[in-house]
């Protein structure tokens, strides 16, 4: 048995971040196995409501991807998202999430060998930064 | 029509050749309304794209984007597959044809073969594996490869001890489970009538055993590029471990020689440069260096590296950065090394000094022949052929043969990548469809409607199936492990782990699963949603199941792939990614598509040639097209141009082309007109047209964007301070309106690559070789006495281009190699240009003072493609090229449904290119409009009105004017046909009143759940 | 205050008579001293019954959602700045409300007053232009106004209001030099597991009784994301992560929109200082995208809109 692995939680977007996932392993590019996809159609569908929640049922960090600014297949989706990421970031390192358990990236779809960089990056920080210790929610699963 | 026969049209089209060329022909047409009888001698369709590992530039797994395709093509109900099976003779004429058709027997029944491999497993005969390339065995009995369409065995006569000893073993009928196996199957002989036909009987590549110099077949490590292929790949016989033959350890040093066959006027090779073989050796080194252990040393030795294709410079330039070797060279000798399993190269490097190097592996990059087959089947269908067996074709006609009714796509055209063979083979399916306008649906058959069950009520039945995609999958992830656990999972009904669950045998086999066990939800571990989710849909329709009850989990591509080196962890993964496929699945809902009429029209932006052939090829087919125009006059830059490298003059046929549009009942042509506002979405768009002053709304179903591209204007070389110094296009005017003036010039310089292939610009213009070369055999026309000098970084003149390349320097046209790190310098002496460039080979600066100076420079982006992008919401690259939806198999389509692009706003390309993806758009355009309706997404949001504050951020912030409040109750509603589904107004709705179908708030609730469950 | 007094009953009688309005939302005097309750009167005889004092801090934009007809209110500072949220978020039209601008000299927080007299019964209290005396059985103590003004009111730099229809009193002027974000600096200054603390102590003895939404006029959902069933994600009991995060939520979706008009904390039974949790997010909303709520009809909230060059140097 290894020593204690994060669980990782990464949203990524359909257009640019989970497809550079899938190009990462077309080039079987190896990254870290403890981080868990969700696919989501764009950042911009970042409800805060899923940050909160995974860090709620323990995620030791939370990753959110999609397209450059500009790029976003929605147009807009990745700027509005954008706004929101700032203020959320900041307040919940405000009220005590450790920065380094929460990370944003822009990956296009052909970047996969960033977006094993940016992986392996926040498995690193987030394992740095042991276990999570706050806002979780210990007893109850809903 | 002769003699007076009234033949009636014939709605059905036989393509020949089932390769990625004809498959796209056959869907195009059949999806337009056609009848499609695809013709393949062999036992399955696919054709070479099924060997190949990657596909360049993407690098993009080859039968990972080919395998959906199949199945679509395999399904269709307006294709009929007939494979085994020759062409063997054609009577009538172009409307109405009847064609002989040869099946061979296959001596398996196609209805009663399960695909179990058991004949297979029984055979007792092994022999070489073509699949394979030959680096492996196979049975007589056997399936061409894993992912094959038709999904059945069958048996090799010639090579099976029945067929051969007369009448003994029959080991494969003993043992078959079904009673498929039938030696007694007879060969069939069909007259089937058609209006057209499409040939893309594709390609053999060259054999270098036709030329002893390489040792290849008498050395085991010298390999052509297409075993290398099968080398590299997962499916191939070192299940894609980087080894080589004679002893199957990883090399580490690896040559790839290329023109082997091709650019090579020596008997037994090609005179004409294949095209491919640079980006794909490229390509190839690039996997070798990612499968290696090792630093692999990767070199390739080459005359000229031709990646001239979209995007495929900066592959080259990426591969550079990697430590890839490219060596300008010629090679002298290949021998046994001293270790006699190595090789030793002899060349000459571009210094000229002779070099000597031993690898432990050579590739040998070989060119594109056309079969003898191809040759007899033009014999019997009576086309002509050029020198090299290509189909003959007019750059003005690409995809049309001598015989009317008869089109050529794929590289039987001309030796060329995968895009332009998908663009040729939708341009042929255009033209055919042109042809036979008249007869549209009058053959093709309705999808019969399934049923859909309804499961309103039931408690989740969700179906497992876990695939070991060959051993992609299965040689990491411990799938037995994955599916036992898949069993204990709330839920769950129905567990299956398959070899692949994409192939056609499992689609059918989850359509029965769905039936038999009640299943209402089906759970896909396999590869990634993002190419197999339509496939999987698709079934779940079949099976009378709403397709949106449907979830995978991808574990290939984010597990398997990438925690190779740790099977543990990959399995946990595996399991926690199925856990949370699951959870979400049981969340789903059936979700309802609105149809929506489609207006059967058609825009097309930019009247030049690309624009010309786009709505001519739309309203051919019988659909209105609207044609806009920004100057005063159609033809763009066909307007300058002379020639094409054929000869063909294309002034006249500029000419010839505007008069058709503009005299065509079903073209209205809209000049000095911009198209400044759209609205809608494919099917139904809005489009504003500004004429002048006034603007006129016309409402169409598709739009084709051919806004075409610019010719940089340089600012160097001194370009516009002497009158004396041309860019290309001002040249080929300059000679037209006055060729007296250069019949007494001396000396003329052409300077290539200006502004292309720079780091600012990194892409080839591709069209830039072929136009110099062509310019200087016009200056020797006109004065052979001129000292003519091509300064160059690599001659591009691929496909049969090359033999003006040939006719160039043996009419004493000097080329001289640059390079980047040391451009030519130019001086203005008085009347005089003085040119001073390196020369590559002597390392001494050489002078040449010419009279006239034809900088070649790049094509550059349209200047009004980003308002354009903005009001279709398109995407472009880098450069500002549009950016098409994939690079290999949707090479017109843009991501926007309903919008096409043609010409060179996708990408600098010549007349004949420009012509076939014009077409080809126009046939993808006519698809759509065919259909009459059309499906909306179901991935909409919608809205819970009594949860809804009336805040109107949803209206606000909706980029795409989905969102609206009710007029009577101030509440949110979302328009699905405009919803795009991105969810944004989801997320910043505060009231939770808004929702998003298919990732909805439960649903990914329930996902982040599971994936910290564990 | 008196000034004001008269002032606010005149115009209301008037509004009423000449029915520019249907209804007038202001304050009545409470039964107990300190307190002010919101009154909604509809017949000019009843305008008598209009107050003005300092303890009207209630935010009464609070009653204006969804209202239907033409309706005059009184509205300090912060009160008119959430009118204007109220406009730009479609809750009511400009053209629906008559406001009554008060020019605000702050809020007196009583629990400042009482906490002072340790509790003792207050009988009566007076109030000056810059003083308030508070009288029991045993004392009678003045406070300076300044002294005992609410939290935010004391940190107030927009007290006149931003739309107006009429004015109650003339312009007062605003403060200046006024540190408004020094609680937030003393929590970035502290470490995570710190802040961690701090806030968990902060929420510690809240009852989830949403006084805190409840008085807040952002808080207009139908359905609060607390009572989100489609899943119940969020646990109703006194959890301690719970009513973190239901403080945490409630904060964030008042990001870019909440005035610091102080209705949460003033609202606590417990006494929670809520605004820690808004004030952060006001201070960061003014430093990345320089917005404050409600000061404009014209500019659309920080979430609502971007900019292509928003700072982004957060994200890899």
């Amino acid at each position: 048995m290894k020593g204690w692995e994060p669980k990782i939680i990464a949203f990524l977007c359909n257009w640019c971040s989970y497809s550079a996932a899938d190009l990462a392993g077309v080039s079987r590019l190896a990254y870290p196995s403890n981080i868990r996809v969700i696919r989501i159609p764009c950042t911009g569908r970042m409800s805060p409501k899923f940050i909160l929640n995974a860090f709620r049922h323990g995620a030791d960090g939370v990753w959110v991807s999609g397209c450059h600014p500009g790029e976003c297949h929605y147009l807009e989706g990745n700027y509005y998202a954008r706004r929101k990421f700032a203020l959320l970031k900041n307040f919940l390192e405000h009220i005590g999430i450790e920065p380094g358990r929460l990370w944003f990236s822009w990956i296009s779809s052909s970047e996969a060998t960033k977006f094993v960089d940016m992986a392996n990056m926040v498995n690193d920080k987030v394992k740095a930064l042991g276990p999570a210790k706050h806002l979780i929610k210990t007893r109850a699963r809903v | 029509m002769n003699s007076g026969q009234a033949q009636k049209t014939v709605g059905a089209v036989m393509v020949v050749g089932g390769g990625i060329a004809g498959m796209q022909s056959a869907l195009d047409l059949a999806s337009a309304g056609f009848y499609v009888y695809l013709v393949e001698a062999s036992p399955a369709i696919g054709g070479t794209m099924a060997q190949l590992d990657k596909t360049f530039p993407t690098n993009d797994c080859s039968m990972c984007i080919l395998s959906p395709k199949l199945v679509e093509v395999g399904r269709h109900t307006n294709i009929e597959l007939l494979t085994l099976s020759e062409v063997q003779s054609v009577s009538g004429e172009a409307g109405n044809f009847e064609v002989t058709v040869f099946q061979s027997p296959r001596y398996i029944d196609m209805d009663r073969c399960m695909g179990c491999g058991t004949c297979a497993e029984k055979c007792p005969k092994r022999i070489v594996d073509f699949y394979n390339a030959g680096l492996s065995k196979r049975k007589a009995a056997y399936l061409p490869y894993p992912q094959a369409v038709p999904l059945k065995y069958v048996i090799d006569s010639k090579r099976c001890i029945y067929f051969q000893k007369g009448g003994r073993c029959k080991a494969c009928q003993k043992f078959c489970p079904t009673g498929a196996v039938n030696f007694e199957d007879k060969a069939r002989v069909r007259k089937i009538r058609v209006g057209a036909m499409i040939l893309c009987p594709g390609f053999v590549p060259y054999s270098p055993l036709k030329c002893d110099t390489f040792f290849y077949g008498r050395h085991p490590n010298v390999v052509t590029s297409l075993e290398f292929e099968r080398i590299l790949s997962a499916s191939g016989p070192y299940q894609g471990h980087l080894v080589r033959p004679s002893d199957q350890k990883e090399p580490e040093r690896i040559a790839w020689l290329q023109c082997v066959g091709s650019r090579d006027s020596h008997h037994g090779a090609n005179g004409y440069c294949s095209t491919v073989c640079c980006t794909y050796a490229i390509k190839q080194t690039l996997i070798a260096k990612e499968h290696s252990t090792g630093a692999l040393d990767a070199a390739i030795f080459y005359i000229d590296i031709r990646t001239q294709g979209k995007d495929f410079e900066k592959c080259y330039v990426r591969a550079r950065e990697e430590g890839i070797r490219f060596v300008k060279s010629k090679i002298t000798s290949l021998m046994p090394g001293d270790d006699t399993a190595n090789l030793m190269i002899r060349y000459t490097d571009a210094m000229g000094r002779r070099v000597e190097e031993e690898f432990d592996m050579v590739v040998l990059s070989v060119g594109l022949s056309v079969r003898k087959d191809t040759v007899l089947l033009a014999e019997k269908l009576d086309i002509a052929l050029d020198p090299y067996y290509f189909a003959a074709t007019s750059n003005f006609r690409p995809v049309e043969t001598s015989r009317p009714g008869i089109y050529v796509c794929g590289v039987f055209q001309g030796p060329k990548d995968i895009p332009d063979s998908v663009m040729q083979a939708s341009a042929a399916a255009c033209v055919a469809g042109s042809r036979l306008a008249t007869a549209r649906g009058t053959l093709a058959r309705e999808k019969p409607s399934v049923s859909e069950r309804i499961v309103a009520g039931e408690p989740p039945r969700v179906g497992v199936f876990v695939c070991n995609c060959g051993v992609n999958i299965g040689g990491i992830v411990r799938v037995p492990e994955v599916a036992a656990y898949a069993k204990t999972l709330p839920y769950v009904a129905y567990v299956e782990e398959n070899l692949f669950t994409c192939s056609q045998d499992t689609q059918d086999k989850i359509g029965e699963v769905i039936r038999d066990h009640g299943l209402n939800r089906i759970v896909v571990a396999a590869c990634s949603p993002r190419t197999h989710e339509p496939l999987f849909r698709e079934t779940l329709t079949q099976a009378g199941l709403n397709k949106y009850l449907f979830e995978m989990a991808n574990i290939r591509n984010q597990c398997s792939w990438v925690h190779r080196n740790d099977p543990d962890a990959a399995t946990e993964k595996a399991k926690d990614l199925v856990r949370m496929a699951v959870a979400k699945a049981v969340r789903l809902e059936p979700l309802e598509e609105v149809k929506l009429d489609v207006t059967q029209a058609g825009l097309v932006i930019g009247g030049g040639l690309a624009g010309m052939a786009a709505a001519l090829g739309l309203a051919d087919q019988g659909f209105p097209v609207h044609l806009v125009e920004k100057e005063k006059a159609l033809g763009g830059h066909g307007n300058k141009l002379a020639k094409t490298w054929k000869g063909e003059d294309i002034g006249a046929f500029v000419a010839e082309m505007v008069q058709r549009v503009k005299s065509h009942p079903l073209i209205s042509v809209h000049l000095e007109s911009t198209v400044v506002e759209a609205e809608g979405f494919v099917g139904n768009f809005r489009s504003t047209i500004k004429i002048g002053k006034e603007t006129e709304v016309v409402e169409h179903g598709a739009v084709i964007i051919a806004i075409g591209a610019h010719q940089l204007k340089p600012n160097e070389y001194h370009f516009g301070r002497h009158p004396n110094i041309f860019a290309s296009l001002d040249l080929d005017r300059a000679i037209e309106t006055d060729p007296e003036r250069f019949k007494n010039v001396k000396g003329a310089v052409f300077i290539q690559c200006v502004g292309s292939r720079e780091p600012q610009r990194p892409y080839c213009s591709k069209v830039c070789c072929t136009h110099s070369i062509q310019s200087a055999l016009r200056l020797k026309d006109l004065n052979p006495d001129m000292d003519i000098y091509i300064l160059f970084r690599d001659i591009r003149t691929y496909g049969q281009r090359e033999e003006i390349y040939r006719e160039a320097r043996s009419k004493g046209i000097a080329f001289v190699r640059y390079s980047l790190e040391e451009k030519p310098q130019m001086d203005i002496l008085g009347d005089k240009l003085r040119v001073t460039v390196m020369d590559q080979m002597l390392e001494v600066p050489v002078q040449i003072d010419a009279d006239i100076i034809t900088l070649a420079s790049a094509i550059v982006p349209p200047a009004d493609g980003k308002p354009l992008s903005r009001l279709y919401k398109l995407a472009m690259n880098e450069e500002g090229f549009f950016q098409e939806a994939h690079a290999k198999l949707r090479p017109v389509d843009f991501a926007t449904d309903g919008v096409y692009m043609a010409g060179l706003a996708h990408g600098p390309k010549p007349v004949e290119e420009s012509i076939a993806q014009a077409q080809a758009a126009a046939a993808r355009a006519a698809a759509l409009l065919a259909s009459k309706t059309i499906c909306m997404s179901t991935v909409v949001a919608y809205s819970h009105p009594a949860y809804c504050s009336g805040c109107r951020t949803c209206v606000d912030i909706c980029p795409f004017g989905a969102a609206s409040l009710d007029a009577k109750t101030g509440k949110a509603q979302i328009n699905p046909a405009q919803c795009k589904g991105c969810g944004l107004c989801v997320a910043s709705c505060r009231s939770g009143a808004l929702n998003l179908k298919g990732f909805d708030q439960s649903q990914t609730f329930a996902m982040i759940n599971e994936a910290l469950a564990s | 205050m008196l000034a004001y007094r008269s002032k606010i009953r005149e115009t209301a009688r008037r509004l009423l008579t000449d029915h520019q309005v249907d209804a007038v939302i202001g304050f009545k005097k409470g039964t107990v001293p300190m307190m002010c309750q919101p009154v909604l009167i509809t017949r000019p005889e009843d305008v008598d019954m209009l107050h003005w004092d300092s303890f009207c801090g209630v935010n009464l934009a609070n009653y204006l959602p969804k209202r239907q007809g033409r309706i005059a209110v009184v509205a300090k500072g912060c009160d008119a700045r959430n009118i204007v949220v109220h406009i730009l978020e479609n809750q009511i039209k400009r053209d629906q409300v008559f406001v009554m601008g008060i020019p605000c000299k702050g809020m007196v927080d009583r629990r400042k007053i009482t906490r002072a007299l340790k509790d003792q019964d207050i009988l009566e209290v007076t109030e000056g232009a810059d003083t308030i005396v508070a009288k029991g059985n045993s004392f009678d103590m003045p406070f300076n106004k300044a002294d005992v003004l609410q939290d935010n009111c004391a940190i107030c730099i927009h007290r006149n209001p931003v739309i107006y229809d009429e004015l109650m009193g003339d312009p007062v002027p605003e403060q200046e030099g006024v540190d408004r974000y020094a609680d937030v600096r003393a929590v970035e200054s502290m470490g995570a597991d710190e802040r961690s603390k701090h806030f968990q102590d902060l929420v510690a003895s809240c009852i989830r009784c949403y006084a805190c939404r409840d008085a807040c006029p952002l808080c207009y959902c139908p359905t609060c994301f607390v009572d989100e069933s489609r899943p119940q994600w969020l646990g109703k009991s006194i959890d301690p992560t719970d009513t973190l995060t239901f403080h945490l939520l409630r904060a964030f979706h008042c990001a870019g929109r909440c005035t610091d008009c102080g209705a949460c904390e003033r609202a606590c039974p417990m006494g929670i200082k809520v605004r820690r949790f808004t004030k952060k997010l006001e201070k960061d909303v003014l430093e990345l995208y320089n917005y404050e709520a409600g000061m404009s009809l014209e500019t659309r909230p920080p979430l609502d809109v971007y900019r292509p060059d928003d700072p982004g140097d957060f994200i890899a």
